[in-house]
């Protein structure tokens, strides 16, 4: 075999050899890379590179180096889930440079990180005053994880005290005009269903670049063609207004009749509306 | 136009809002949302029954407007 020929099928080959071991490594080798998984990352990659080039070297001799550089992490991963100690040891912990809002100067040289490189890791969470901070912490992977005191936290729907409705995921129906059928079952819905909605829409499934159901069971579409204006569900905001419209009937009505049974009939269901407009009011509107 | 006919109107437009919340309630994936929905629907719906009722003595009082 000519030498070319064999780097061609060695390369090949450990091309497979290290997209298999990755995969059986899992999310975590890439997702965050801890001190375990950065050595072993590096090691197989050169494993793999020495024995495609070096025609010298044994095959297989390669393989079993990058399975025991692959092993040994898988291993110790199922260790870790046994044992916090372990953990501990092996992923290491995080190190709190911020308590109380104040900066732990012995932990920042514990760490070697300078005071520039502490408001460097600060502005990638978009914090520019240190004063503003409560906690912080230097995760064992090197990110800096930010609690920001409670006046500088960003305003939530539990702050004002509001009522909101609460969602499920959108399902994507359709992509670059193809229905998809797992995510439509996903919300039992069928292909008939999807087609009247795209009927009263106006447009056709070739058209639709996307196509989302939300949580209220309402299509909302993405065309291929720009130009074209599409309708956005207006039953919700109907239902509404009818519901508020009626309420106010009621109302009229209370003040206008003369008897005295059917005023009272009256001014007791406006007020009964009026409550269950005030409860369903979130989910109309959003 | 009588309020005969404004009652009945409301009536009507109340009874159309049953129905949507009810089919609202049944398409909706959320079960909270769905859960106050079709509380809703039940409190129209007894709005509705004394409207109808309203809208009987009514029809008794402007004989002329009978329809329902």
């Amino acid at each position: 075999m000519p030498e070319w020929l064999d780097i061609a099928v060695r390369s090949i080959f450990f091309v497979v050899v290290l997209f298999f071991i990755t995969k059986w490594l899992g999310k975590k080798q890439i997702s965050e890379l801890s001190f375990f998984e950065y050595v072993t990352g590096i090691s197989i990659g050169s494993i793999g590179a020495e024995v495609a080039m070096g025609l010298e070297r044994n095959i297989f001799h390669g393989i079993i180096g990058i399975v025991i550089f692959a092993a040994i992490p898988f291993l110790s991963g199922l260790l870790s889930l046994k044992s916090k100690k372990f953990r501990d040891f092996v992923g290491g912990t995080g190190t709190v440079f911020i308590k109380d809002g104040k900066i732990m100067e012995d932990n920042l040289k514990k760490e070697r990180y300078t005071t520039d490189e502490l408001l460097e890791l600060l502005r990638k969470k978009d914090v520019y005053q240190v004063s503003d901070v409560e906690f912080a912490v230097l995760e064992a992977t090197g990110d800096l994880s930010v609690m920001l005191k409670k006046e500088n936290q960003p305003l939530t729907a539990k702050d004002l005290n509001l009522t909101v409705a609460s969602i499920k995921e959108s399902q994507t129906v359709i992509m670059d005009g193809v229905i998809m059928d797992e995510p439509l079952a996903t919300i039992g819905r069928s292909r008939a269903w999807l087609h009247t909605e795209l009927e009263k829409l106006g447009v056709t499934v070739e058209n639709v670049f996307l196509g989302q159901v939300n949580s209220y069971g309402e299509l909302t579409v993405d065309l291929f063609d720009d130009q074209l204006q599409v309708a956005s569900p207006q039953e919700r905001p109907l239902i509404l207004s009818t519901m508020k419209k009626c309420q106010a009937d009621l109302e009229l009505f209370a003040l206008g009749t003369e008897s005295k049974e059917a005023k009272q009939m009256y001014s007791k269901n406006s007020e009964k509306l009026q409550e269950a407009i005030d409860k369903v009011m979130p989910i109309l509107n959003g | 136009m009588t309020v005969g006919s404004d009652v009945k109107q409301c009536f009507v437009s109340l009874k159309g809002v049953e129905a949507s919340l009810s089919s609202l309630a049944l398409r909706t994936l959320d079960d909270d949302s769905k859960c106050s929905l079709h509380e809703t629907m039940m409190v129209v719906h007894e709005v509705v029954t004394d409207l109808k009722k309203r809208v009987g003595e009514l029809e008794q009082e402007e004989f002329q407007y009978k329809g329902f």
